[in-house]
C-alpha cells in the first residue's frame, strides 16, 4: 500500500516539475562503463591490502599475488595500469585471465565477471577450499556465496562482505574494510 | 573655559543616556548579525575539476573511494591534505553526530570559526576576528547561492533551516578568498553544499522533541526519473524555546521556522550535469520587547555544467532569491521622552544572479575564469525608529576573475589570480592573490599566500537613518563610506603523520585599512555617522589534529590563537574608541571524539573552551567571560531503517553567556536536551 502511494506521488511530482527537463535531455548518449571499472579496479587493489591469506599460500616474500578475472573481462587494460609496479606487502601482483573455472590453478583474488551469471553456483562450488578471495558485481553475489560484492548505491560503489565464506576459505579481512562494508549472509535457495 | 566644561559634560551625559537606553552598538537592530555580499563570483570550491587518473584514485582511502560518484562529471580529486589554503571541512557524518539541529550549531564544529550565540535565534559567526553583531567580513554560500541581505550586511543564520541530513559538507576557509569567491570574503568563506538528489533517495522521516528544541519534524522523499535523473523534496518545521535573562526571566526570543524545497539532478551524459533546486521558508522570531519579526523567502537556482573531452569544463548558473521581512521596532525612549514611536520596518529584497565559469588546461597552466552579473532590488518601508534612504534601491554588480595554477615543477605550483569587480558604491575593485603550493612528499604540503580582499560598503554604511526625520536622528549612513581592505600574509602546513593521524596548521598576519569608525558631527554632535577611520593588524594561527587510533574511535582537536590590534587611524576619531568592530576571544580549544560501540551504539561528545573577550559599550570595553561547554549525542541504530538518539547542547551549565554587554538584557544560552527518532527507508 505504502509502495503504491509513493509511486503515485512520484508520478505526480514527475509531471509537476520535470516534464520540460526530460524533454530537453532525451537523446543523449549513455555513459561508458570505464569510469565504473576504473574505480572497481582500485577497490580490488585495496582489497589485496586489506585481506590476509594464510601463510602457506603466500610463503615467500617474492611470491606473486595472482589477481584473476574469470569470464568476459570488463576492465580492459585498467587492471594492469592499477597494479603495475605495485608491491602488496612485498609481493608483486600478476594478472591472469580465465575463460572457465577449470583453468584456474593458482589465484588469490578472483574477480568473477557478469558473463558467469548462469554458472555462478557451480563456479563458487569449484573454488571451495582454495583460499581464493572471490569478488563480483553480479546481483546478490555475496548472498549467493561470493565473498565480496560490489553494489551500486546511489551512484556510488559500496561493498558487501560475506564473512562466513571468507572465514571458510581461511581469509582474514581487516576490520578497516569490514567497518566500511555491509556484512551479509549466504541465502539458502 | 567654564562654558566649555559645562558643554562637554552635558554632552557626555546626554550621550550616556542614549547609550544606556538604546545604543550599545551604533546600530542595534534587534536582529542577528549580518554581512553584505553584494558581489560574488561563481564559486569554485577546492574539489571541482576534471576526472581523475588511476594513480590519483589509488591515493584515496577506502572511505573516500566509496564516496566517489561513478558518473562524476567535474570533481577533481584534490585531497583536503593538499589544499593550499586554511580550509577545514565538516563532513556530513560530523554534521549529524554531535547534536546540531541547524546550520549555526553545526558551525561550532569548525575549529577555524568563531561562533557566538547571542540569543535563541541569532549568532555571530566569523573567522580571524571582527565578530560583532554586524560581523561583515565573511562570505557564505549555500549551493552556490550567496546567503546575504544587503539590508544589514550579513547573514540571518536562523533563516537557513535545511535538513542537516541533506548537507554534503561545509567547507570553511579562513583567510581571504577574494579572488575566486568574491567581495566580502575578507576573513573567510563558508561554503555549504547539499547532497545530490541521487544520494538522498527513499523516504526519510525525523521527529525530535526537547526542552529548547521543542519540536522538530522533517520529511524527505527522493526518487528517480529514468536512470540519470534524481530528485528529492523535503520539508522541515522547527520550534524553539526562548532563552533567559540574568534574573531568570524569559528572554521572549522563542522562534519557529518552516522550510521546504526540492532538488533535481540530471546527468544526461557522463559529461553534463543539470541541477534545479529551490526552497521556500517562513520564520517567526520573538523580539525582546514582546513583538515578533516575520520573514518569508523563496529561491530558485539552476545550474548546468559540462565537461569537454579534454577535461576542460564550463558551468553556468543562475538564481533568483526573494526575501520579505516585517520587523517591528520598539518606541525609542530616552529618559522618559519618546524620541520616535513604535512602528514596523519592512524590507523586500529581490536578487537575480548569473555566473559563468570556464576552466581548462594549457601546458603547465590550469586556468579558471568567470564572470558574474547580479541585480538587486531592495525596497524598504521605514519605521520611525529605523530607516534606509533611499527606500527603493536597484543595483547592478558585475565582475570578472581569472586564476592560473602553474605547475612549475612536479612538487611546486604557483597560483596567481585576480578579480576585478564593479559595484555601484565604489566602482572598480581589484583583488589579487598569489599562492605557492609545495608538495614536500606524498604526505606533506606547505603553502604560502599573499592576498588582498575588500569589503564593499553595505546599505547600512551608506543609507541608514536611525531614526528618521522628523524624529531625532541619532545616526546616518555616510554616502562617502569606502571599502574596507585587508592585505593578508598566510602560510600553512598539512601532514599525514601516519595512517591514523593527520595535522594542519595555518599562520596569518593581516593588515586592515579603512575599517569602519563612528564619528560625531563636528558642529551639531548628532547625527553620528560612519567613516573609514580605523586600521588594524591581526595575527595568529589555527591548528588541527585528527587521530583515528582504532576503527571504532576517532578524535579531533583544534586550537586557534588570535591577536588583534584595532586602532584609530592617525588624524581620525572614533566615538567607540576602536572597540566596536571586534569582540573576539583570543583563543579557543575544541576537542571531540566519536566512539562506535557494539550493538550499533555510538557516543559523540564535543567539547569547546572559549576565552573571555571585551565588547563595546559606547566606547567602554566591557567583559564577556570565557566558558567551556559540551555538546553531544548518543545514538542507537536499532535496525537498518530506525535510529534513536538523545542529543544535548551546552550540557555543562544550566545557562551561559556567549555574547553581549553585561546588564539585565543580556541573553544567556540555556542547556538543551532533545530526543530524536529517524526512520529511513
Amino acid at each position: 500500500m505504502l509502495d503504491d502511494k509513493l509511486r503515485m506521488s512520484n508520478m505526480k511530482l514527475r509531471f509537476m516539475w520535470f516534464l520540460p527537463l526530460i524533454c530537453s535531455l532525451s537523446g543523449f548518449e549513455q555513459a561508458p562503463p570505464s569510469r565504473e571499472y576504473q574505480l572497481k579496479a582500485v577497490f580490488l587493489f585495496n582489497f589485496m591490502q586489506f585481506v590476509e591469506w594464510p601463510g602457506t599460500v603466500l610463503e615467500e616474500q617474492n611470491t606473486p599475488i595472482t589477481l584473476g578475472v574469470l569470464g568476459e573481462d570488463p576492465f580492459g587494460d585498467i587492471l594492469e595500469e592499477t597494479v603495475s609496479n605495485e608491491l602488496i606487502n612485498g609481493h608483486p601482483v600478476v594478472i591472469k585471465r580465465f575463460a572457465n573455472v577449470a583453468e584456474i590453478d593458482q589465484c588469490h583474488l578472483l574477480f568473477i565477471a557478469a558473463s558467469e551469471k548462469e554458472r555462478l553456483p557451480q563456479t563458487l562450488d569449484a573454488l571451495k577450499g582454495r583460499n581464493t578471495l572471490t569478488v563480483g558485481d553480479l546481483k546478490d553475489f555475496a548472498q549467493s556465496g561470493g565473498m565480496i560484492a560490489f553494489k551500486m548505491v546511489q551512484n556510488k560503489i559500496k561493498v558487501q562482505i560475506n564473512l562466513d565464506m571468507a572465514r571458510e576459505a581461511d581469509l582474514s579481512i581487516s576490520p578497516k574494510l569490514l567497518r566500511l562494508s555491509q556484512i551479509v549472509n549466504t541465502k539458502r535457495s | 573655559m567654564k562654558n566649555n566644561g559645562y558643554h562637554s559634560e552635558h554632552r557626555v551625559k546626554d550621550l550616556l543616556c542614549l547609550l544606556k537606553s538604546h545604543y550599545a552598538n551604533p546600530v542595534r537592530l534587534r536582529i542577528g548579525g549580518t554581512i553584505l555580499m553584494m558581489l560574488y563570483v561563481g564559486h569554485f570550491g577546492y574539489s571541482q575539476n576534471a576526472s581523475s587518473s588511476t594513480s590519483d584514485l589509488k591515493q584515496l582511502t577506502l572511505e573516500e573511494l566509496m564516496g566517489i560518484e561513478v558518473m562524476s562529471v567535474s570533481r577533481r580529486l584534490e585531497k583536503l591534505s593538499e589544499s593550499p589554503s586554511a580550509i577545514q571541512v565538516i563532513s556530513d557524518g560530523e554534521i549529524n553526530r554531535f547534536g546540531a539541529s541547524n546550520i549555526p550549531e553545526a558551525l561550532y564544529l569548525a575549529g577555524n570559526l568563531q561562533v557566538a550565540q547571542k540569543n535563541a535565534h541569532s549568532w555571530g559567526i566569523s573567522a580571524r576576528g571582527f565578530n560583532t553583531e554586524l560581523s561583515n567580513k565573511l562570505l557564505v554560500l549555500m549551493d552556490g547561492r550567496t546567503i546575504y541581505t544587503p539590508l544589514y550586511s550579513g547573514v540571518f543564520w536562523d533563516r537557513q533551516d535545511y535538513l542537516l541530513e541533506d548537507i554534503q559538507q561545509i567547507e570553511v576557509v579562513s583567510g581571504p578568498g577574494g579572488t575566486l569567491w568574491g567581495v566580502n570574503a575578507v576573513n573567510g568563506v563558508i561554503n555549504i553544499t547539499s547532497k545530490e538528489a541521487s544520494q538522498t533517495q527513499g523516504l526519510y522521516l525525523k521527529a525530535a522533541a526537547g526542552n529548547e528544541l521543542q519540536t522538530q519534524i522533517a520529511g524527505r522523499y527522493g526518487s528517480s526519473i529514468g536512470p540519470n535523473t534524481h530528485y528529492r523534496v523535503y520539508g522541515q518545521y522547527s520550534k524553539r524555546d526562548a532563552m533567559t535573562y540574568p534574573d531568570s526571566t524569559d528572554a521572549k526570543d522563542g522562534w519557529s521556522m518552516a522550510q521546504g524545497g526540492f532538488r533535481v539532478d540530471s546527468k544526461p551524459t557522463d559529461r553534463s550535469v543539470v541541477t534545479v533546486q529551490g526552497d521556500v521558508y517562513r520564520n517567526e522570531a520573538g523580539l525582546d520587547f514582546g513583538e515578533r519579526s516575520d520573514v518569508w523567502g523563496a529561491n530558485l537556482l539552476g545550474r548546468w555544467s559540462y565537461t569537454f573531452q579534454d577535461s576542460s569544463s564550463f558551468k553556468i548558473q543562475s538564481y533568483y532569491d526573494r526575501t520579505v521581512l516585517d520587523l517591528p521596532t520598539d518606541a525609542w525612549v530616552v529618559n522618559g521622552t519618546e524620541l520616535a514611536p513604535e512602528g514596523t520596518f519592512k524590507d523586500d529584497l529581490t536578487t537575480v544572479d548569473v555566473d559563468i565559469q570556464h576552466q581548462f588546461e594549457l601546458g603547465i597552466n590550469h586556468i579558471v575564469w568567470g564572470v558574474t552579473y547580479r541585480h538587486t532590488n531592495d525596497r524598504v518601508d521605514n519605521s520611525p525608529a529605523l530607516g534606509l534612504v533611499p527606500d527603493d534601491l536597484k543595483q547592478d554588480l558585475y565582475s570578472i576573475f581569472l586564476q592560473d595554477e602553474l605547475h612549475l615543477l612536479k612538487k611546486l605550483s604557483l597560483i596567481l589570480g585576480t578579480k576585478l569587480e564593479h559595484n555601484p558604491f565604489t566602482g572598480w575593485i581589484l583583488e589579487p592573490n598569489g599562492r605557492v603550493k609545495w608538495k614536500l612528499d606524498k604526505d606533506r604540503i606547505a603553502w604560502f599566500a599573499v592576498s588582498r580582499a575588500v569589503r564593499a560598503p553595505s546599505r547600512i554604511d551608506r543609507h541608514i537613518s536611525q531614526a528618521s526625520p522628523p524624529h531625532f536622528v541619532l545616526l546616518t549612513g555616510n554616502p562617502d563610506f569606502q571599502s574596507e581592505t585587508v592585505v593578508s600574509w598566510e602560510s600553512g602546513f598539512r601532514s599525514n603523520i601516519s595512517d591514523v593521524a593527520s595535522t594542519s596548521i595555518s599562520l596569518f598576519y593581516n593588515v586592515y585599512d579603512d575599517i569602519r569608525s563612528t564619528v560625531l558631527n563636528p558642529e551639531t554632535t548628532f547625527p553620528l555617522t560612519f567613516k573609514n577611520g580605523l586600521e588594524a593588524e591581526t595575527y595568529g594561527f589555527e591548528a588541527t589534529i585528527r587521530y583515528q587510533p582504532t576503527d571504532w574511535w576517532g578524535l579531533y582537536g583544534s586550537y586557534y590563537l588570535l591577536k588583534e590590534d584595532v586602532r584609530v587611524s592617525p588624524g581620525e576619531t572614533d566615538f567607540n574608541n576602536a572597540l566596536n568592530e571586534n569582540a573576539d576571544p583570543g583563543w579557543q580549544v575544541t576537542l571531540r571524539s566519536s566512539i562506535e560501540l557494539p550493538y550499533h551504539f555510538s557516543i559523540n561528545p564535543a567539547f569547546r573552551w572559549v576565552d573571555d573577550f571585551t565588547i563595546n559599550e559606547a566606547g567602554v570595553a566591557r567583559n564577556v567571560d570565557g566558558y567551556a561547554e559540551i555538546d553531544g549525542q548518543i545514538s542507537w541504530q536499532a535496525t537498518e531503517w530506525l535510529q534513536l538518539s538523545v542529543a544535548g547542547r551546552n550540557l555543562l551549565h544550566h545557562h551561559h553567556v556567549e555574547y553581549g554587554v553585561p546588564g539585565p538584557n543580556r541573553v544567556a544560552i540555556q542547556r538543551s536536551v532533545y530526543g530524536k527518532v529517524i526512520v529511513n527507508f
